[in-house]
């Protein structure tokens, strides 16, 4: 059975269960790479230009990671997913940087997801890509289906129960078990609602943000992130705030930005990573909606190789006493 | 109206050219300096591109003397660049300046209409004609004194010529007056003395398109190569952006598209920005060229991805790369500019020598 790796880096909490149906309807064995561990993340920077973004890194790491391990890496180029939106340069050129980087890789099977060319190019593109493991078309076919349909139930399961991506992949993955163990018997009043914004591999690797998620979740406050808002929603805020998306993944940031801004939740965090290029200019937009309407606290953070913990948990601490103390402020004028 | 843009190399002589034709009431940014990229600076996103900062910083200039309309051309391609006046104008806005932004939204013909103010459409084009001329001729000169400044006799002579025919290319009213200050730059520069049989170095400049063509966003560094006795070989141009970048050419005849195609074994796809030409170039001209400068603001998103697969191809050329920001230093980029320089010249003559 040909064994196929997916880094769990960038893309992966998008798509992986589609891709992951894809290849397995297709009759390959999916392989994922570890969690983010330092030694990745070391990996991965010694083979870049030093102010390549943080991401790009990981995913290298991860790209070596699954050296060995399989016979095929699945390095997409996602162009665009919808019209004249174009990607960040980084994963336009992915499958060519991690050749040209990673010269002994296994081969890499590459992909380019392009809207603007139309959908007569996607099909082809989806149809070559299934080439390599059949030769009839409508296996393909009936593969790149049964894949859709995964990744409409995956981003169902996610907003309509408000999970984040890595619960709802392991809940896509083993249907049974984790159905019992999730609702817990009294949970403990919320401190406060904060919406978390930026970029799924950012937000979701644990090993790069440092627990944020987790630690905001052990001190009982209500995490939001982009993933539990609907498309429309996103699509909304957006155009509220920017008008036209100019990059394909500005939803994730300036629309869940403006969306969770406007709903009246305590504080919003955003995350970027430093060097990247998109989110300079889209957390300043949310920053710069935030100090407009004064509704939400407000804290950019940006990860890179360097950030200690100890940092990033200094400055999570004073934002939440901060909103602590502006909800105890408020509690006291109402009575 | 008064209108504005900001600079980005030699543009605004067409600019201007083409505005006075119409009659459109504008304002020249002052030329950039160091106050223009402190105020930049002072009022940007930190980590953002050098060009946006540069851009901004002329914008607020620009308005300090009564600009009230601002055209920043915006496009939608995978570079932070066509977000720019999206930010921009928040960022003036805040300011506190009143003014108008012409957006690419509008429609290139509506764009077009709203700037000359409803001129009819003959006088547009004759008036961006006689822009357009003017940058050829600059251009054209541009070359010429690229490959003169490695060989003059006394350092300076060539520059000092080429800003006297900028000047006067600049205040040509019409064509005989532009004809003749490119041909009087023209005898001049032939008949600057120089080394007899020298052989500079031959050394390209590649790396996103704004600080290639801007001469402070680079620190004049063609000057500085001049000087190091290297001739200098640049792809890229405003004159080739300004003829190609609006119109769709039918026949591949840019010289981008020979380098898109050099560079297809190892970046098969646009990246945004020039970042597939610049690893086209390095695998086009490693025969010819002896060596490279490759040019990025901090931060570029497709140089950062051209610097990481330039090393990879099979055609070996030596790559110096350079990070600009306002941070860099003169001296810094003198040091490492000469060092390459050196290397160079020792690579050839052993070459030479073998």
């Amino acid at each position: 059975m040909i064994k196929i790796g997916i880094p769990r880096a960038l893309l992966y909490y998008q798509y992986y269960p589609m891709w992951k149906t894809f290849f397995e309807t297709l009759g390959a064995e999916v392989v994922v790479s570890p969690p983010t561990t330092q030694a990745i993340l070391s990996a991965g920077s010694s083979r870049v230009v030093a102010d390549t973004c943080l991401p790009v890194k990981v995913f290298c790491g991860h790209v070596l990671a699954l050296m060995g391990e399989c016979d095929y890496i699945f390095v997409p180029a996602v162009r665009s997913v919808k019209n004249k939106i174009f990607n960040c340069s980084k994963f336009l050129g992915l499958p060519d940087m991690t050749k040209a980087v990673i010269p002994k890789s296994p081969h890499i099977l590459d992909t380019d997801i392009d809207i603007n060319k139309g959908k007569r190019e996607l099909y082809q593109a989806i149809y070559k890509l299934g080439r390599r493991f059949t030769w009839n078309p409508f296996k393909v076919r009936q593969a790149s289906i049964a894949a859709w349909q995964a990744d409409l139930k995956y981003k169902q399961l996610m907003s309509k129960h408000g999970l984040t991506p890595p619960p709802a992949i392991e809940r896509i993955s083993n249907t049974t078990e984790v159905e019992s163990k999730t609702p817990s018997d009294n949970p403990p009043p919320t401190q406060a609602t904060i919406a978390v914004i930026g970029h799924p591999y950012l937000l979701y690797d644990e090993h790069i943000n440092h627990r944020l998620i987790h630690r905001l979740e052990k001190a009982h406050y209500k995490v939001l992130t982009p993933e539990m808002l609907t498309t429309e929603q996103l699509e909304l805020a957006t155009a509220r705030l920017v008008g036209r998306a100019y990059w394909t993944y500005e939803e994730e940031v300036v629309g869940a930005g403006g969306h969770y801004l406007e709903s009246g939740v305590d504080g919003v965090i955003g995350i970027a990573t430093f060097g990247c290029g998109p989110d300079s200019l889209m957390m300043d937009m949310v920053h710069r909606q935030a100090a407009r309407l004064r509704t939400a606290a407000f804290m950019s953070l940006t990860l890179e190789e360097h950030t200690a913990e100890a940092g990033v948990v200094t400055r999570l601490e004073a934002f939440l006493d901060m909103i602590y103390r502006r909800k105890r402020r408020q509690v006291k004028a109402c009575v | 109206m008064r209108i504005t843009f900001p600079h980005m190399g030699n543009i605004y002589v067409a600019m201007k050219a083409a505005l006075n034709e119409v009659g459109v009431d504008f304002v020249v940014p002052p030329p950039t300096s160091q106050r223009t990229l402190s105020l930049g600076v002072k009022y940007s996103p930190e980590t953002v591109c050098l060009p946006f900062k540069l851009t901004l910083g002329n914008m607020i200039e620009a308005l300090e003397l009564g600009a009230d309309t601002i055209a920043m051309v915006g496009q939608y391609g995978p570079c932070r660049f066509g977000y720019y006046h999206k930010v921009q104008e928040l960022i003036l806005r805040k300011l506190g300046y009143e003014f108008q932004m012409i957006k690419e939204s509008l429609g290139i013909m509506n764009m077009v209409k709203y700037i000359t103010n409803g001129a009819p459409l003959s006088k547009t084009i004759a008036a961006c004609r006689f822009g357009l001329a003017k940058l050829k001729a600059l251009d054209e000169l541009e070359r010429i004194v690229h490959k003169i400044r490695a060989v003059e006799q006394q350092v300076g002579n060539a520059t000092r010529i080429y800003r006297q025919a900028m000047s006067a290319i600049d205040h040509a009213t019409d064509y005989q007056a532009l004809d003749r200050a490119k041909q009087d730059c023209f005898e001049k520069l032939t008949g600057i003395p120089v080394v007899p049989s020298s052989h500079p170095v031959r050394i390209g400049i590649i790396g996103e398109f704004f600080v290639v063509v801007d001469s402070f966003a680079n620190m004049d560094i063609e000057i500085e190569l001049g000087k190091l006795r290297a001739q200098i070989y640049r792809p890229q141009s405003v004159w080739e952006w300004v003829r190609f970048n609006p119109f769709i050419i039918f026949l591949s005849l840019r010289e981008k598209d020979k380098s898109h195609k050099a560079a297809m074994p190892y970046l098969s796809c646009h990246i945004g920005g020039d970042g597939w030409q610049s690893v086209g170039e390095k695998v086009l001209h490693a025969r010819d060229w002896d060596g490279l400068v490759h040019l990025e603001p901090f931060g570029c998103l497709p140089e950062t991805m051209a610097r990481n697969i330039m090393p990879s191809t099979k055609e070996k050329l030596p790559v110096l790369d350079i990070i600009l920001d306002e941070h860099t230093a003169k001296a810094g980029l003198l040091n490492r500019l000469e060092a390459f320089v050196d290397m160079i010249r020792r690579r050839k003559r052993d070459k030479i020598c073998v």
